[in-house]
C-alpha cells in the first residue's frame, strides 16, 4: 500500500509541486516572520551586551509613580553621591530632551522637535561618532547622521539650536554619529552635547540614567550593591548586565508586536492553503475512483484506502513544510537586506537566526494543516464501493442543494446579517466593531456553505459576455465553469478570502479618509494651518494679530486649548473664533444658545463625564451650561468649547495652539503664501502648513498603511491562484478525452488554451465578485462602528481593479495547464482511460 | 493493386510507413501501405489485433503524423500539413465516430451534433439537419445530454454528428465494440444508408465480421501490411479471410 502510494505521488510530480507549493508559502511566511524577528531580537541582545560591557552598574530613578505629569530624573546630587562611592572610577549622567534644530530655511527642523542628548565622555559613551570626534566643548555640537543628510549639513558647518526657552544657540558640528537602534532619536533626529551644555540647552532637570565605571578588581555585582547603598530606596541599580537584559527584554515586547501582525497575515495564508489542498485531494479521490474500487475489490480495506490518502498528504505536508522553512530563512533574509538598506533603526548586522521554535512550529502547522485538510476527502474516498470499479463511465458529478445545505446555509447568512445589523445598530466604539467583526465571520461561513449553490449562476453572470465574446471556446468555458459546482465554490472561496479582506481594507481606509479629511474640509475650508513642532510650544498671540490686519485674508481664526480638572478626570478644554465661515453643525442641541456661560462638548467627551444638554460643567471654578453636543470632527477643539471670552477669562495665560486662515477669493497662492510666511519668519518654531499639504501628508501615510496590508493579503491571493491552477490541471487531466474529441473535430491548439483560459478569467471573476460584495458589505459595516457621522465611499476604481486583477491572474494561473492541455497528442489522449 | 489518383478516390495513401519508437524500441506498426477509398463508399478495415488498423486510421484521417508515404483527401496531400492545417482539414473534410466517449457530457444531444459546425463557424444545412436527425430517429431525444442516452443512442448522436458537416470522408473506429448487437445493428444499417441515400464516404475499422459485412468492401491488415481485401461481404466470407490470416 505504501508502495503504491509513493509511486502515484511520484508518477505526478508537476501536480505533487503545485499542492506543495500552497502550503510552502504559508510556512514560509510564517518561518520567515520568525527568522525576522528572532534576528532583530538577537541583535538588539547582542548589541546591548556589548553596550553593558562598557558600564559597570546603572542607576535609573524609580518610575513607578503612576500620576507622574514629568519623566523621573536623577539630579547632581545623585551623580555627586555616585560618585563618592568606593570603588567608582567613573560616573556619568545622560541627558534626553528636546533641543530643536533650525533647518537652513531659519525654521525648526521637521515636524517634530530634534531630540538633544548628551555625549558621554571616555569609555562610558555608548553613542557611535561616525564623523569627526565628539563634542569636547561647550561650543561643539554633532549630530545624527540622517538629520545630518536631510537638512544638509556637514562637519565644519555651524548649525543653530533652540534652547528650552526659545533662544538661538551656535554650535561648530565637529561631528556626526548614529542613533542605532533608538526608535525615538531615529524618528526626531538628535543633536549631542557636552554634558552640561545639553543640560543647559535642553532645560533638564537632571539625568535619565547614571552610567558607572568600576575600578579595576571591582566587581560589578559588589559596586551595585555599594552604590544602591550610598543612594537609599528611590532609585532602581542594575548591573550592566542586568541593564542589557531588561533593554533587550523590552525591545522584543515591541518585536513580539510586529510578530503578532505579521503572524495573522501567515495564518490567513494558511487557511487559504487548507482551502487550495481540500480541494486538491477531493479532486484526487474523484478521480481515482475507479482505481480505489479496484484496489478495494482485491481486497483492501477501507482502513487501508483511508490511511493510503492521508500518507500521501503526509508526504505533501512535510516536503512543502521543509520547502517553507527554506524559503522562510531566505524571506526573513530578504527583509533583513532591505531593512539594513534603507537603514531602519534596527540592527541588521547580525546573521540569520534559525532557532528551534521557528523549524517545530514551522513544520508542524505545515503538516497539521495539510493532514487535516486531506481528512474529509480521505473520509469520501473509503465510502467508494467496490462495484465502482465495473461501471464503464465515469458520472457526472451531479450536484443537488441538499435540504441540510440549504438550512444551514440560510441560518448561518441570517444570523451573519442580524449581528452585524446590531453591532452597526450600537453606538460607535470597539464593542460595536467586534460584533460587526464577529457577525461576518458568521456571514462568511454562510457563504462557505451556499457556495456551490451560488456558483453556477454566478457563473451564468459572469460567463455572460466571455459566452458571446470568444465563440465556441468561450460557451464550452463557461459551460465547464459551472460543471462541478462543489469544486468551483472551493475554488474561488480560496480567492475570495484574499480579495474580501483586501476591498474590506480599501474600504475602510477610503471612507476613513473621506470622514476624517472631507468633512474637516467642508466646516473648516482653510487655506493655511500655522502651528508649532512641540506639543507645549505655544503661537505668540501677536501673530494672530498681524494676520488679521492683513486684508487678503477672509478669516483668521484662532484655537486655544489647555487642559482642565472636570468631575475629576482631566479633560481637554478651549475655545475658537466663532466665524460664519465654519458651519458648526450640533449632533444635540443648538449653537444658536452658544454664548457667554455655555459649553458645547464633543460626543466622546461628554460620554466620558456622562454630560448631555442642558447640564452643566465645572471649569476652573466656574460652571458652563451645555447647550449643543457636537460630533468629533466637526470642531477644531476636542473636548469642551468655551467662547473665547470665557475661556481667556478662565485660562488667561493660554498662548494661541493653532491659527486656522481662510484666504480672500481672488488672492493669488503665492501672494497669500508669501505674506504668511512673512508673519511667521520670526518665530522659528512657528510653522505654516498648507491645507493640501496636510492633507497629502495624511493620504500618503494611510495608502502606505494600505499598500503594506495589501501587499501581505497579496500572499493569500497567490496561494488561492495556485489554487486555481492546480483545480484546473486536474480538470484538465480528467477531461483529456474530451479535449482530444474537440482537437479532432477541429478545435485548434490555441483554442483549446483559450477555451482553458476563460474558465480560470470565470473562476477568478467569481471568486473577485463575491470578495468584492463582501468586502464592501462588511467594510461598510465596519466604517459605521468608527465614528458617529461616517462619510462612507468605497474606493470603485480600486475595487474594480481587484475585480479586473484576479481575472487576469485567473488567465495566468491557466496558463501552464493550459499549455499541457494543448500540446498533448490526439491519438494519445483518446486511447488514455 | 493498381493506385491511379482518381478523381473518384475520395482518399488514397501511398507507401504509407509508421514506426513508433526508435532503435532496439521500434515498432513498425505500418510497413508501406497503399491503399485507395472510393468517394460514396463504405470500406471496412480489418485484421488481427496489433496489426495497425487504429494506426492506419489515424494516419488517415490527420490525427497522426507518418513516417514516410503520403496521404491524399481529395485533392490535399495532407503529409505536408502542419497542426493548424491540419485541424482546419479536420473541421471542414473529416467526421469521426469513437468507440466510446464521443460526446461532451456538457452539452445536448443537439449541441453535441451542431458542434463541428459551430467550430468552424459554419450554419448547418436545415434541411440536412431535418434528413440526419430523421435518419437516425432521435427527433426526441435532442434535448437530452448523453447521461441520459443509451450507448446506441450516444453512438447515433455521434454518426449524426459526423455526418452534418457533409466531410469528405468519415472514420469510425470499431464504433460497435461498445454496443450489444441491436444496438450494434442500428448503427451499422445507419451507417450504410448514409452512405447509399448521402453519398457519404466512410471508413470503418472493426473486429466482428458482421459489422464488416454491412461495408462495400473489406480490407485486410497483417503486421502493417494491405495482404488482402474483399467486395460484397458476407459475415462468412470476413470469418473465412480473418481465419485464413491468423492461421
Ligand atoms: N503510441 C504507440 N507507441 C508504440 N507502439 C504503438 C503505439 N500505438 C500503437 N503501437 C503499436 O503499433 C502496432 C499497431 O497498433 P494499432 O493500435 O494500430 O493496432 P490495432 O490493429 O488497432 O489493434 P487492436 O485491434 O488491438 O486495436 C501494435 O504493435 C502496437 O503495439
Ligand atoms: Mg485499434
Amino acid at each position: 500500500m505504501f508502495k503504491t502510494t509513493l509511486a502515484g505521488l511520484l508518477a505526478h510530480k508537476l501536480r505533487l509541486l503545485l499542492t506543495s507549493l500552497a502550503i510552502t508559502l504559508g510556512v514560509g511566511f510564517i518561518a520567515g516572520t520568525f527568522v525576522l524577528t528572532d534576528t532583530i531580537d538577537a541583535g538588539f541582545a547582542q548589541k546591548f551586551t556589548a553596550d553593558a560591557q562598557k558600564i559597570s552598574v546603572a542607576v535609573l530613578p524609580n518610575g513607578d509613580d503612576a500620576d507622574r505629569r514629568q519623566e523621573p530624573i536623577l539630579t547632581t546630587g545623585d551623580l555627586a553621591k555616585v560618585r563618592g562611592v568606593k570603588g567608582v572610577a567613573d560616573a556619568q549622567g545622560i541627558v534626553q530632551g528636546t533641543a530643536p534644530l533650525i533647518g537652513k530655511n531659519g525654521k525648526v527642523a521637521g515636524s517634530r522637535a530634534t531630540s538633544g542628548i548628551s555625549i558621554l565622555k571616555g569609555t562610558l559613551n555608548r553613542t557611535a561618532i561616525t564623523e569627526g570626534a565628539a563634542p569636547a566643548a561647550a561650543t561643539e555640537a554633532v549630530l545624527d547622521k540622517d538629520t545630518a543628510k536631510t537638512r544638509q549639513f556637514t562637519v565644519g558647518d555651524t548649525i543653530t539650536v533652540l534652547d528650552s526657552k526659545q533662544v538661538k544657540h551656535q554650535f561648530t558640528l565637529v561631528g556626526l554619529f548614529d542613533v542605532g537602534v533608538n526608535q525615538q532619536l531615529s524618528f526626531t533626529g538628535a543633536v549631542g552635547f557636552t554634558t552640561d551644555t545639553a543640560l543647559r540647552m535642553t532645560g533638564a532637570k537632571g539625568f535619565r540614567e547614571i552610567d558607572v565605571r568600576g575600578g579595576d578588581g571591582v566587581s560589578p555585582e559588589d559596586l551595585r550593591a555599594s552604590v544602591a547603598a550610598a543612594l537609599g530606596s528611590g532609585y532602581t541599580v542594575k548591573t550592566g548586565t542586568q541593564l542589557a537584559d531588561d533593554l533587550a527584554s523590552a525591545n522584543n515586547m515591541d518585536t513580539e508586536f510586529i510578530r503578532m501582525g505579521l503572524l495573522l497575515f501567515g495564518l490567513i495564508a494558511m487557511l487559504v492553503a487548507a482551502l487550495v489542498i481540500y480541494n486538491t485531494f477531493n479532486i484526487l479521490v474523484a478521480q481515482r475512483a475507479r482505481e480505489m474500487a479496484l484496489l478495494r475489490c482485491i481486497g483492501a480495506t477501507k482502513k487501508q484506502i483511508f490511511g493510503s490518502i492521508l500518507l500521501e498528504s503526509v508526504v505533501v505536508g512535510v516536503l512543502s513544510s521543509v520547502l517553507g522553512l527554506l524559503i522562510g530563512l531566505g524571506l526573513g533574509a530578504a527583509a533583513l537586506a532591505v531593512l539594513g538598506a534603507v537603514d531602519a533603526p534596527i540592527p541588521t548586522g547580525t546573521g540569520v537566526s534559525l532557532s528551534s521554535r521557528t523549524i517545530v512550529v514551522g513544520l508542524l502547522i505545515g503538516i497539521i494543516v495539510t493532514v487535516a485538510a486531506a481528512l474529509l476527502p480521505a473520509r469520501a474516498a473509503t465510502r467508494v464501493a467496490p462495484i465502482a470499479a465495473l461501471r464503464s463511465q465515469v458520472e457526472e458529478s451531479t450536484f443537488r442543494a441538499g435540504v441540510l445545505r440549504t438550512v444551514f446555509g440560510a441560518l448561518f447568512l441570517l444570523a451573519g446579517t442580524g449581528v452585524t445589523v446590531l453591532g452597526v445598530a450600537q453606538d460607535p466604539g470597539q464593542d460595536a466593531l467586534l460584533i460587526v467583526m464577529a457577525g461576518g465571520c458568521v456571514f462568511f461561513l454562510g457563504v462557505l456553505i451556499v457556495a456551490p449553490m451560488i456558483v453556477k449562476p454566478l457563473g451564468a453572470f459572469v460567463g455572460w459576455l466571455p459566452r458571446r465574446l470568444f465563440g465556441v471556446p468561450g460557451k464550452l468555458a463557461v459551460d465547464n465553469s459551472r460543471r462541478n459546482p462543489k469544486r468551483a465554490a472551493t475554488t474561488t472561496v480560496a480567492l475570495t478570502i484574499g480579495v474580501t479582506l483586501m476591498s474590506l481594507i480599501s474600504v475602510i481606509t477610503t471612507t476613513t479618509r473621506a470622514t476624517v479629511s472631507e468633512q474637516l474640509n467642508e466646516q473648516f475650508p482653510v487655506d493655511y494651518m500655522i502651528g508649532t513642532q512641540q506639543r507645549d510650544s505655544t503661537i505668540p498671540r501677536a501673530v494672530a494679530g498681524e494676520l488679521r490686519s492683513r486684508p487678503e485674508f477672509g478669516s483668521v481664526i484662532t484655537v486655544r486649548e489647555t487642559e482642565a480638572r472636570i468631575k475629576g478626570q482631566s479633560v481637554n478644554i478651549g475655545a475658537f473664533t466663532v466665524d460664519p465661515l465654519f458651519k458648526v453643525t450640533p449632533v444635540k442641541g443648538s449653537m444658536k444658545d452658544f454664548g457667554p456661560g455655555t459649553a458645547a462638548v464633543t460626543s466622546w467627551t461628554a460620554k466620558e463625564l456622562g454630560v448631555t444638554v442642558g447640564d452643566t460643567v465645572k471649569a476652573a471654578g466656574r460652571d458652563y451650561r451645555v447647550v449643543a453636543l457636537l460630533s468629533d470632527q466637526s470642531t477644531p477643539v476636542y473636548g469642551v468649547n468655551l467662547t473665547e471670552r470665557d475661556f481667556d477669562a478662565a485660562f488667561p495665560r493660554v498662548m494661541d495652539k493653532q491659527i486656522l486662515i481662510k484666504v480672500k477669493d481672488g488672492v493669488a497662492a503665492d501672494t497669500s503664501r508669501r505674506i504668511v510666511e512673512a508673519v511667521t519668519d520670526p518665530y522659528p518654531t512657528v510653522l505654516v502648513e498648507s491645507a493640501r499639504e496636510t492633507r497629502g501628508a495624511f493620504d500618503e501615510a494611510l495608502d502606505m498603511i494600505t499598500m503594506i496590508i495589501t501587499g501581505l493579503l497579496g500572499l493569500a491571493v497567490l496561494i488561492s491562484l495556485l489554487g486555481i491552477a492546480n483545480t484546473l490541471s486536474l480538470s484538465v487531466h480528467e477531461r483529456t478525452r474530451e479535449s482530444a474529441l474537440l482537437r479532432a473535430l477541429g478545435l485548434t491548439r490555441p483554442q483549446l488554451r483559450r477555451m482553458l483560459s476563460i474558465e480560470a478569467l470565470v473562476l477568478g471573476l467569481i471568486g473577485a465578485l463575491v470578495g468584492v460584495a463582501l468586502g464592501v458589505g462588511f467594510g461598510w459595516a465596519a466604517t459605521q462602528t468608527m465614528v458617529d457621522d461616517v462619510i462612507f465611499r468605497a474606493p470603485v476604481l480600486q475595487i474594480l481593479g481587484f475585480v479586473a486583477l484576479s481575472g487576469v491572474a485567473g488567465v495566468v494561473a491557466a496558463l501552464l495547464p493550459a499549455r499541457r492541455a494543448a500540446k498533448a497528442s490526439i491519438v494519445g489522449s483518446l486511447a488514455s482511460s | 493493386m493498381t493506385m491511379t489518383t482518381d478523381v473518384r478516390q475520395a482518399l488514397t495513401a501511398r507507401g504509407l510507413t509508421k514506426v513508433y519508437g526508435q532503435g532496439d524500441a521500434a515498432v513498425h506498426a505500418l510497413r508501406g501501405v497503399e491503399v485507395g477509398f472510393a468517394t460514396g463508399a463504405f470500406t471496412a478495415i480489418m485484421g488481427p489485433s496489433g496489426s495497425g488498423k487504429s494506426t492506419l486510421m489515424h494516419c488517415l484521417a490527420g490525427l497522426d503524423t507518418v513516417s514516410a508515404g503520403e496521404i491524399h483527401v481529395g485533392d490535399v496531400e495532407i503529409t505536408k500539413l502542419n497542426d493548424k492545417q491540419l485541424t482546419l482539414l479536420r473541421r471542414e473534410r473529416i467526421g469521426f465516430v469513437f468507440q466510446a466517449f464521443n460526446l461532451l457530457p456538457t452539452l445536448t444531444a443537439e449541441q453535441n451534433i451542431r458542434l463541428p459546425l459551430e467550430i468552424a463557424g459554419r450554419q448547418a444545412d436545415q434541411v440536412l439537419f431535418d434528413r440526419v436527425i430523421e435518419t437516425v430517429g432521435l427527433r426526441e431525444r435532442l434535448g437530452h445530454r448523453p447521461t441520459q442516452l443509451s450507448g446506441g443512442q450516444q453512438q447515433r448522436v455521434a454518426v449524426a454528428r459526423a455526418l452534418i458537416s457533409k466531410p469528405q470522408v468519415i472514420f469510425a473506429d470499431e464504433p460497435t465494440g461498445n454496443l450489444d448487437s441491436r444496438s450494434g445493428a442500428e448503427v451499422l444499417s445507419f451507417l450504410r444508408r448514409s452512405v447509399r441515400e448521402l453519398g457519404q464516404t466512410i471508413v470503418m475499422v472493426t473486429h466482428d465480421p458482421v459489422a464488416a459485412s454491412y461495408a462495400d468492401r473489406v480490407i485486410f491488415l497483417r503486421d502493417g501490411l494491405l495482404v488482402t481485401e474483399l467486395h460484397q461481404p458476407t459475415a462468412q466470407t470476413v470469418l473465412d479471410t480473418l481465419l485464413k490470416l491468423e492461421a
